[in-house]
């Protein structure tokens, strides 16, 4: 159980650096897909192996909304836009970097967490904290409305898996109300980058900053 | 719709008289209903000081809502706020733990807020509603800060458990809590200088709303304070009884000075609501400090006096509103100015009116002479407490509670005077017209309880010192008179209402039967007021609200603080010919200027500081919660 739980998240933690890397928003959504794909098996491994049935429904619909549906709508919120930013002068090496100090952060965190906790899975725990983290700072650098959008998703999915390894998943009332929201926030923001986009033709950082009242 | 709701808070308030005179008369039960509220759940229970400001909700809120169903009025606005503004008044004084409490004081603030929101497309009105809201949630806070503090210090938020645990606490826990509670209730009271809201929702919100808010919404203020004071937090140190009694004379001083000087009427009541809340803090504070110095005849004495006034205020102040919506329904303004002469085309207003402003005005043998009287008489008993600063704290309160009545009657004799008195000084005014039925029906009810409460002073200060003795905890009898003279303190002093009422109906009757047993002429010869012997009389001539005012406005300058704006337009011909003159004389608020002015100025400067922040970047916002969450994190 130990190490189906390390090598998950590892994985899932993998998906999360290379989303840092990667700057074509079709790839980083792929990935996106495939790191809440590996969120969903690792929900399913530990339903099983922990013999707690309700995490393999939650595993399945957190499959269908994160790794199907939502990657969907952000399909339609992202098409239309330059595969690649335009924009000379950004590396991914400065965010890489920065995503490792959130790693490194992450354990620093969790070491009083660790210590307290007895569980198989806490090793993976600070890999789920780093994966929050490096969605949060995605979210943060974002450079447009999809990188915004991308970074929370990225964020919340690094709540679930730790909420998954350090609790063997919420009261499944609680999981369903997050999904909801989640789903809901997407799809709110579906309709605001839309209008964005009316307006200024671009959902770019900079001209976001238009809509200061 | 309007009349639904009207009649809706009707039956509320029923129930709500009903079940307060059962409280007063000594009945007492407890609801809990665990799953409606969260955090202990709903908690009511009645007690005989629950059941008096019950009996206050529903007296009040009963003629006024039959006056409000019988206005002509017929807008749907406040159809729902107006009976959830009802129920939620009830439902305070029964609260029982601090959610309740809570719930049912924020729906009073949010309903009324509603109310005095009557008018939206108009600037007063919406700025009223502004300042209301703004003051209200100001008072909120305090309360809420007061009560977790208290909750988290005795472990409970049940009120039971907080007067079971308080003595325990230390001076300084329970001052601070004293001080919280004591300023969100004194802003809901209007306690000067809290009082800003007042002035302006009063004349903003529909007259029966008016009636209400003044009449009941502002004494769950004095309620909050009496159980803050004296029950919940147990008996007090010295100061606070000091603080409330100099905060009563402040009050009750500077809230009639204003009402003297304000044209327009409805104004006026909302500032004579100050006065009156300072006169019944007066009694309050005496109360509490004749309490704290263990002497419980006078404190019960000084308390059923501030009760009494607190019954007698909700009377007369919802009459005078009602009355005074009446005219402003009848006139369409609410400028004193352009008022007069309203006594023939209005007489049963104007006689209701009447009846009002003797009361507040505290002529004997109505309520509010009563009521004046007992705070008196517990007052000058002061010199039973050995202390010379507290003497002096007593002093000050009696010689502002005399200054008080003697402005109060002035403000009341130009209340009455200038707008039912003379000549029409305006068209709207010469073509008023009476109100309908059942609006005058809410008036004369109004008025009788006026009497009755006077002429019944010997009945109701027994049962008011009951409810007293179950607030203090002192339950030993106190030997107040008989059915005919009320007696206080072994005979310090005695009144007799109905002796007075006789005397007056005699003095009254006697020459008129004299007359005609000397055989006097009976005919009747109208003519024309005397005139000085000038051929001509016009409404000029009158005397106006300004002018009757102006010897108050020359005395008190120094506070006023009068303003002199003349402004002469001179024949464009030759400069000594005056084509038009035209004369103001504003007073300045000094709360106004000197406290609420600089306050705000400088959280605006605050707030323009702090716009450095908000860059409009979406990025740096994510930042700042990010680094927040690190931060969070690191620390925790």
């Amino acid at each position: 159980m130990t190490a189906t739980a390390n090598l998950l998240a590892f994985l899932g933690l993998t998906a999360t650096l290379l989303l840092v890397w990667r700057q074509s928003w079709p790839a980083r959504l792929r990935l996106f897909a495939v790191q809440s794909a590996l969120l969903a098996v690792l929900a399913t491994a530990i339903g099983v192996l922990a013999g707690k049935w309700a995490l393999l429904g939650v595993g399945a619909v957190f499959l269908v909304v994160k790794a199907w549906v939502i990657p969907r709508v952000l399909w339609r919120i992202g098409a239309g836009a330059p595969v690649r930013p335009i924009a000379p002068g950004h590396s991914s090496g400065i965010a890489l970097l920065v995503a490792g100090v959130l790693v490194v952060a992450a354990y620093v965190i969790m070491l009083p967490v660790n210590r307290a906790t007895e569980l198989p899975t806490e090793g993976g725990i600070p890999l789920a904290f780093a994966m929050a983290l490096i969605g949060l700072y995605l979210c943060v650098t974002g450079r447009d409305a999809f990188g915004h959008i991308l970074g929370f998703l990225v964020f919340e999915n690094g709540i679930f898996a730790l909420a998954i390894l350090a609790t063997y998943g919420l009261p499944s009332i609680v999981e369903a109300g997050v999904f909801l929201d989640v789903l809901v926030v997407v799809l709110i923001m579906e309709g605001v980058v839309a209008q964005v986009r009316r307006e200024h033709a671009s959902t770019e950082e900079a001209r976001l900053r238009e809509l200061r009242g | 719709m309007a009349a639904a709701g009207a009649l809706a808070a009707a039956a509320i308030g029923l129930v709500a008289l009903v079940l307060g005179l059962g409280g007063v008369a000594g009945s007492a039960w407890t609801v809990v209903v665990d799953w409606l509220v969260p955090l202990g759940g709903l908690e009511l229970t009645l007690d005989p000081l629950a059941g008096l400001f019950l009996v206050l909700v529903g007296g009040v809120a009963l003629p006024a809502s039959f006056y409000a169903a019988g206005s002509a009025e017929r807008s749907a606005r406040g159809a729902l706020a107006y009976p959830v503004f009802v129920a939620s008044m009830c439902v305070v004084p029964l609260a029982a733990n601090t959610m309740t409490f809570v719930i049912a004081w924020e729906l009073m603030s949010l309903a009324s807020y509603f109310l005095v929101l009557h008018e939206p497309e108009e600037r007063a009105s919406v700025r009223a509603a502004w300042v209301y809201a703004v003051m209200t949630h100001a008072g909120l806070a305090c309360l809420l800060a007061g009560m977790l503090l208290m909750g988290a210090w005795t472990g409970s938020l049940r009120f039971a458990d907080w007067r079971a645990a308080a003595p325990g606490l230390g001076a300084g826990a329970r001052g601070v809590v004293f001080v919280l509670l004591a300023a969100g209730f004194a802003g809901k009271a209007g306690v000067i200088p809290l009082h800003v809201w007042l002035p302006l929702a009063h004349p903003a919100a529909p007259s029966h709303v008016s009636a209400l808010m003044s009449g009941v919404m502002i004494k769950l203020g004095v309620y909050g304070l009496l159980r803050a004071g004296l029950d919940w937090l147990g008996a007090g140190p010295a100061w606070w009884g000091v603080a409330v009694l100099l905060a009563g004379t402040v009050s009750s001083v500077i809230g009639v000075l204003y009402a003297l000087v304000d044209n327009d009427l409805k104004k006026l009541l909302a500032f004579s609501s100050i006065e009156n809340v300072g006169i019944i803090l007066i009694g309050v504070g005496a109360g509490m400090l004749y309490h704290g110095a263990g002497l419980e005849g006078l404190a019960l004495l000084a308390l059923a006096a501030a009760l009494y006034h607190t019954l007698n205020h909700a009377t007369f102040k919802a009459l005078l509103f009602l009355g005074a919506g009446a005219v402003v329904h009848a006139t369409g303004t609410r400028n004193m100015e352009a008022m007069g002469g309203l006594i023939k085309r209005m007489p049963w207003t104007a006689a209701c009116f009447l009846v009002g402003s003797a009361a507040i005005a505290a002529l004997p043998p109505l309520n509010g002479f009563v009521s004046e009287w007992l705070t008196f008489v517990a007052l000058l008993q002061n010199t039973r407490i050995a202390q010379p600063m507290l003497n002096l704290v007593f002093a000050l309160g009696v010689a502002g509670l005399a200054l008080t009545s003697g402005l109060a009657m002035a403000c009341f004799v130009k209340a009455f005077g200038i707008t039912f008195l003379a000549l029409p000084r305006g068209d709207a005014a010469a073509r008023a017209h009476e109100a309908p039925p059942a609006m005058r029906a809410a008036m004369v009810a109004l008025a009788v309880v006026c009497v009755a409460l006077g002429l019944g002073a010997t009945l109701v200060v027994p049962a008011l010192v009951t409810v007293a003795g179950a607030l203090t905890g002192d339950r030993a009898p106190v030997a107040v008179g008989d059915w005919l003279t009320l007696g206080v303190s072994g005979g310090f002093a005695t009144l007799s209402t109905l002796a007075i009422a006789v005397a007056l109906g005699a003095a009254l009757a006697l020459p008129l039967i004299a007359l005609r047993l000397a055989g006097a002429a009976r005919g009747q010869r109208r003519y024309e007021t005397w005139g000085c012997g000038r051929m001509l009389q016009t409404p000029r001539m009158e005397c106006t609200a300004t002018a009757f005012a102006d010897p108050f406005r020359r005395v008190f300058g120094f506070f006023y603080r009068p303003e002199k704006r003349l402004d002469i337009t001179f024949h464009p011909g030759a400069r000594y010919f005056v084509q038009r003159i035209e004369y103001a004389n504003p007073t300045r608020s000094i709360f106004d200027d000197w406290l609420y002015r600089p306050a705000l100025d400088a959280l605006r400067s605050v707030a323009h500081r702090a716009r450095a922040i908000q860059s409009g970047s979406a990025n740096v916002y994510l930042a700042y919660i990010f680094a927040a969450l690190l931060l969070l994190l690191a620390l925790a």
